[in-house]
């Protein structure tokens, strides 16, 4: 038989039309939500997942990455009596404002490592290498925050918090979810810009071979008094959390996608069930001619997938366009295989739920009606 | 083996309406042989539709037996859709096409309903079309279609799968009178060609000449 559900969806092209608008939405708008919130936990987390460290050590009662504040300089030497640690690396995260050559100001993120430490500076640079952050006052921006920052090049030089510094090379992928552009430096110029960050806001460990970052970190609890310390998977957890939880943001996002998903179910519920109303008599006749529910429910379901997944690829096409819209503007839209996967499925629940309504209908269906004129 | 395709003892409907309690069909009885061809007749109102909704297995009885090929329908028990698909073929007043499905894929739908799918459906629903005189019409849609060619894809679609019986409600009743006579032969005549028991139930009273067995039906009471 032909499918009777395809041919009902194609027959009446204005009501499908409107069915794929609505199911096109709906996933354009969970999957820009999602993307863009992972890739705002990304960027959260980024510097945590980015630098090879075992484990964190920082200011007591951290709320994440981003709000760290200094510890003592001696606590370094506390962590490398701990068992298990074999090597510590000094590092600063500060505040402070660049003055554009427009005479406009901008806020920035400052890291300070030492190129030349355990760690290294663990970004690619697109231009310029990390020794170049070496023996002065030296700074590097990211790619991606040059035209935010006054059409910033190599070899400019700027004040950070008054201080001159020469911009000597360029990073990549280097982005922050509090927006503020990353500048990285060397550790020695990092304390210079912020009085109260003179000293180390992290010290970062790598632990021996055999170790565990779980064991080290709980040795270096006990033996130093007033830090935090987390692994780098905590860390980045706490951090994604803060940001998800403690801000609402999570909530946001998860609330937008949910008002996606609804104004999908209400625009196919709509639809399929003024489809199912008008072909009623046809479902009547279906009945009277012999046919069980179930082969109509079958109908209906059928109507309900193939609008789901017309309306999930037309959605997701749209949104690779509109990634590489945010890619343009520096804002990360991540869509895994798993977000992939996890819209489909659910732009079909969504589908498929939205005909309940149309089923319960059908069900009550009393086959007489086809003898009324 | 019964020697009729239907018959019904002591029918009975009863519908009620709040305190009020009608009588739609009244102890009606009747026999269908196989081959032949039966008319109920009778005014709007008398229960002609209660009464083919019931022998159509659609409507349970309050009351009585309804026997298809020599077995009792068992209203509680029996899947209805499978006798409804086995046993009867319907032609509706008002045709009851799939709007979106053309002529030959409404035929297909009854034989998809039995298991019969793909080349075969597709040739016996132009073999079937080609019986009724549409054989140039099978792509056309129902809109596409006159009154009496929407009714002879009706009948086409009921008697393709070879039913024993052909319940029909006023099959002519959405037609001309040139179109409904031309579709009251065309239905005598795939009947006695292919030896199908046929219910009609009509107001049409040229229908008398062309049956072998008229009934009347007077508020709920069959009048032979």
């Amino acid at each position: 038989m032909p499918s009777i559900a395809r041919k009902n969806l194609f027959y009446d092209r204005t009501r499908f039309a409107i069915t794929v608008i609505g199911i096109t939405f709906s996933v354009v708008l969970i999957f820009t939500t999602v993307g863009v919130y992972l890739g705002f936990m990304q960027d959260a987390a980024f510097i945590v997942e980015t630098i090879p460290a075992d484990v964190w050590v920082t200011s007591k009662n951290l709320q994440n990455f981003n709000f760290a504040w200094p510890i003592p300089e001696r606590k370094l030497e506390q962590i490398k009596e701990v068992k298990g640690v074999a090597d510590t690396e000094k590092m600063i995260h500060s505040w402070g404002v660049m003055k554009l050559f427009s005479g406009g100001t901008e806020q920035v993120e400052i890291l300070g490592l030492d190129p030349d430490g355990a760690f290294g500076i663990p970004w690619s640079m697109v231009s310029g290498r990390p020794t170049d952050l070496m023996g002065g006052d030296f700074v590097a921006v990211d790619r991606s925050s040059v035209t935010r920052l006054g059409r910033l090049k190599v070899g400019d030089i700027r004040e950070i918090n008054d201080i001159r510094v020469k911009v000597v090379g360029l990073t990549k992928g280097l982005k922050s979810i509090t927006t503020a552009p990353y500048v990285v430096t060397s550790y020695d110029t990092a304390s210079l810009f912020n009085p109260y960050f003179r000293e180390p806001v992290f010290i970062l460990v790598r632990v021996s071979p055999g170790e565990t970052a779980e064991g080290v970190a709980g040795r270096i609890r006990d033996h130093v008094s007033n830090v935090d310390v987390y692994t780098r998977d905590g860390l980045s957890a706490k951090t994604r959390w803060y940001w998800t939880v403690a801000t609402g943001m999570g909530l946001g996002f998860l609330l937008t996608a949910f008002v996606g998903f609804v104004v999908g179910m209400v625009v196919v519920s709509q639809t399929i069930y003024s489809s199912t109303v008008e072909h009623i008599r046809e479902f009547g006749t279906l009945k009277a001619i012999g046919a069980t529910n179930w082969t109509i429910y079958k109908i209906i379901l059928e109507q309900a997938a193939v609008n789901a997944g017309i309306g999930f690829v037309i959605g997701l096409l749209l949104v690779l366009f509109i990634q590489k819209g945010y890619e343009a503007l520096g804002i990360a839209m991540l869509i895994p295989n798993t977000l992939m996967g996890a819209v489909s499925v659910l732009t079909l629940v969504m589908c498929l739920s939205a005909s309940i309504v149309s089923i319960r209908k059908v069900r009550t269906l009393d086959p007489v009606m086809v003898f009324r004129s | 083996m019964s020697e009729y395709i239907l018959e019904a003892r002591s029918l009975r409907k009863v519908y009620k309406e709040g305190p009020v309690t009608v009588e739609a069909v009244r102890d009606v009885s009747l026999q269908v042989s196989a081959g032949q061809s039966v008319a109920i007749m009778g005014p709007s109102g008398s229960g002609k539709t209660t009464l083919l909704s019931m022998i159509g297995c659609i409507l349970q009885p309050s009351g009585g037996e309804v026997i298809i090929e020599g077995r009792p329908v068992r209203w509680e028990i029996d899947d209805l859709s499978h006798v409804r698909l086995h046993s009867i073929g319907f032609v509706f007043q008002t045709f009851n096409l799939f709007s979106a499905l053309t002529a030959l894929e409404n035929v297909e739908v009854a034989l998809d309903l039995r298991g019969i799918r793909g080349p075969e459906a597709r040739k016996r629903a132009r073999e079937m079309l080609d019986a009724v005189g549409l054989g140039e019409r099978v792509n056309f849609l129902p809109r596409d279609l006159s009154g009496g060619q929407k009714q002879r894809v009706s009948i086409a679609r009921a008697l393709v799968n070879r039913p024993p019986l052909i319940l029909a409600d006023e099959p002519t009743g959405n037609l001309d009178s040139k179109t409904g006579h031309g579709i009251i032969e065309l239905l005598r005549d795939l009947v006695v060609r292919e030896r199908r028991s046929v219910v009609v139930v009509t107001h049409d009273t040229r229908m008398m000449d062309l049956v072998d067995r008229v009934y009347q039906l007077e508020d709920g009471v069959l009048v032979p």
